[in-house]
């Protein structure tokens, strides 16, 4: 019980710091238009986009936007010690990989809320406006991203070239993930139903529980000092 | 001295096995009827999977020991493991690749095995990335124990997950159904322990290496206190 | 590489305190840290009483900070064992923690919170049971009162210091551990910190101080440690021994390394 309440103040804190600044969302959902305005540009000004190369498109511009607010999860605590701080706090590491897996998943969720409606005025036109399909493969790869990602950038965060090496470390173990969500956001961008994608979402889900378990497991020997 | 010869075992070994080997894959064992003289990679190729998988696998079991034990070996080890393997999985890629042009007519294709191989690649070569970003050497042994155990976790998924995206590509070939006639057996066998015992040649003398490094470094830093 | 038997320091703080016949407070045994193969503390022994307040001095490099990271659990110990009452620091690591504050060279403040906010935030993580009451408590206490509303970025240095104090101090800590506390800190600062110090000593807390400032280690400490190269070359009562005299054995142990 006191352990859900440890995660819920971890988090609180970090989303209220987020509200105040507001500079992971704005540099994700930011970055993430630049990429779709760009891709849009590279693809030919005017030409349409099947629905394989729209979910190519759309995952492209949310992974590597995403890079951005997990790269500052761990940067802000390493500010003024505030990781050692927690440590030796009566929080264990667990609840620590906790809160900030959920932290990423959030801001993932609301950054999406920009990048998913941009995608569509951008590259929707032959495309199926599927969004109760689209809503599971999401949540799936946010999930996915973000138990994978807090472990790595807790680790990238610990040496001195933090901002490289997280990409460098994360999209290698993600790929998978990545590939999968590309094959079932082509099926729901071309209209299939959720019971046809089932042959994806469910290795995905797979991804995440294994993710999960390894990244709760290793975390505390990923932000230790020792 | 008695160090010595058992550091140069296993090259000297592999010294004489692997002439013998390349010599059978050329006199010994026959041309296969449909492939010709380029399925006689295949000798090197599969034995070269198999010890960079084998590289993988000792890289996890080195990592899970060093998180329990926190000794300097297990780090040699782990190193050591990665950075064969990486070099070993580039030569399966390359193999893979030169013998995929005549026969599948073309250099790539997601076919699983080809794609397990190639992000594997990417996940332990971002591991020697990593470890040459930090010179603590107890947070570089930890990170990079923490990284080849989830790499090594993400080997099922990404084998299981290539089989089902690949359908995005027509799949060109089977490559399991191949009859292989008993002296290709002889020098397959023959190959693959040539290969094995290069393997642990590396493998000692890349270990042996990463503890001087290390003995090295202690004596500078005692130098400079 | 010197060699020295082990059991030197255990000769050496024979003439126990005068309470020993209670279980320790603190008990260190054994106590070791090698990173790679330089050994930073080479077995380390040290038994504290509730309410002891020792002062452990040492030149730059000898292992003060890693034996403070280690009581502190910020570091696993190579070997050795360190409890406080019967909590085990590997084995009930949480309650351990529970009992615990640190002031370190770092601030562990977040620059992105008000002045409450952080407070509150930390009061809630070690499950103060009113963590504004305690919180508002405790910035009086330092005098910050004034400025609770304002963030931790927009503080001047010395206010920022007076709030590592206050944060230190959110969960009355029984065990007090201050690494280098004084450097850098304005008058106002110090004097809050010797102030809290005295506080806490008149209410039976205890505290360890690691610091290179002889004066100001002086003054408040009941028990005096040398540590060099990994040992704790002397522990006495502070009262075993006068200030002249000690600095001039101080000394003495800085030019033997």
């Amino acid at each position: 019980m006191s352990s859900l309440r440890q995660v819920r103040f971890l988090l609180g804190k970090d989303l209220r710091i987020e509200l105040r600044k507001k500079e992971s969302l704005v540099s994700m959902a930011f970055f993430g238009t630049l990429i779709l305005v760009m891709l849009n540009i590279a693809n030919g000004i005017g030409r349409q986009v099947d629905a394989e190369t729209g979910a190519g498109i759309l995952w492209v511009a949310i992974i590597f936007s995403s890079v951005l607010g997990l790269g500052r999860v761990f940067a802000r605590e390493k500010e003024n010690g505030c990781v050692a701080a927690l440590l030796l706090s009566p929080v264990t590491a667990g609840e620590i990989y906790l809160a900030k897996t959920l932290v990423n998943f959030t801001l993932m969720l609301l950054a999406e809320l920009v990048l998913v409606p941009v995608f569509y005025v951008l590259f929707g036109a032959q495309l199926n406006a599927a969004p109760l399909t689209l809503l599971p493969i999401l949540l799936l790869v946010n999930l996915g991203f973000s138990t994978t990602g807090t472990l790595v950038s807790a680790i990238s965060a610990g040496t001195r070239r933090n901002e490289v090496l997280l990409p460098i470390l994360l999209f290698p173990l993600i790929l998978p993930l990545t590939a999968l969500a590309v094959k079932a956001t082509s099926g729901a961008l071309a209209a299939k139903p959720l019971t046809a994608l089932l042959d994806q979402l469910e290795p995905m889900a797979a991804f995440c529980v294994v993710f999960t378990a390894a990244g709760y497991l290793l975390f505390p020997f990923a932000i230790r000092e020792d | 001295m008695s160090t010595l010869n058992r550091t140069t075992l296993f090259p000297a070994l592999a010294a004489l096995l692997i002439p013998a080997a390349i010599g059978m894959v050329f006199f010994y064992a026959p041309l296969e009827r449909t492939m010709g003289s380029v399925q006689k990679i295949f000798y090197f190729h599969l034995p070269l999977a198999f010890s960079a998988f084998l590289s993988f696998t000792v890289a996890c079991i080195a990592g899970i020991m060093y998180l329990r034990k926190r000794q300097r070996i297990w780090d040699a080890r782990l190193a050591a493991s990665i950075e064969i393997g990486v070099v070993f999985t580039t030569l399966v890629l390359i193999t893979g690749s030169l013998w995929g042009k005549p026969i599948w007519n073309t250099y790539w294709t997601w076919d699983p095995r080809l794609t397990t191989s190639l992000i594997l690649w990417f996940i332990f070569a971002s591991c020697l990335i990593l470890r040459s970003a930090i010179d603590e050497e107890g947070k570089r042994a930890t990170f990079s124990a923490v990284m080849a155990i989830i790499g090594f976790i993400d080997v099922p998924i990404v084998f299981l997950s290539a089989r089902l995206w690949r359908s995005i590509h027509p799949t060109v070939i089977r490559t399991d159904s191949i009859g292989l006639e008993s002296s290709m057996i002889v020098t397959l066998l023959v190959s693959m322990t040539a290969m094995l015992i290069f393997w642990v040649g590396l493998y000692k003398f890349r270990v042996a290496l990463h503890l001087q490094e290390a003995k090295v470094n202690d004596l500078q830093t005692d130098g400079i206190r | 590489m010197r060699l020295r038997p082990k059991n030197t320091c255990r000769t050496k703080r024979k003439p126990k305190t005068s309470v020993s016949d209670q279980p320790p407070f603190l008990s260190i045994s054994g106590l070791r840290k090698s990173y790679g193969g330089r050994e930073a503390l080479r077995g380390i022994d040290l038994d504290l009483q509730r309410g002891e307040f020792l002062c452990l001095f040492g030149p730059n490099g000898a292992g003060k900070s890693t034996l403070l990271k280690i009581v502190a659990t910020l570091l696993r110990p190579s070997a050795g064992q360190v409890n406080l009452l019967d909590y085990d620091l590997q084995e009930h690591p949480e309650q351990y923690r529970a009992q615990l504050g640190m002031v370190s060279h770092q601030s562990f403040v977040y620059q992105d919170l008000s002045v409450l906010e952080n407070l509150e935030f930390y009061a809630a993580l070690y499950g103060v049971k009113q963590p504004r009451e305690r919180s508002l408590e405790l910035l009086e206490q330092v005098n910050l009162l004034d400025c609770c509303d304002m963030l931790a970025a927009n503080l001047s240095r010395g206010m920022q210091q007076r709030l590592t104090i206050a944060r230190a101090l959110v969960n009355d800590p029984t065990l007090l551990l201050l690494d280098e506390p004084y450097t850098g800190l304005d008058e106002h600062a110090a004097s809050v910190l010797r102030d809290q110090l005295q506080l806490l000593h008149s209410r039976k807390r205890t505290i360890i101080m690691v610091t290179h400032n002889l004066r100001r280690g002086m003054e408040s400490a009941t028990r005096l440690g040398i540590l060099t190269r990994g040992e704790l070359v002397y522990l006495e009562p502070k009262k075993n021994i006068d200030q002249a005299g000690f600095e001039k054995l101080y000394f003495q142990h800085l030019e033997t390394v």
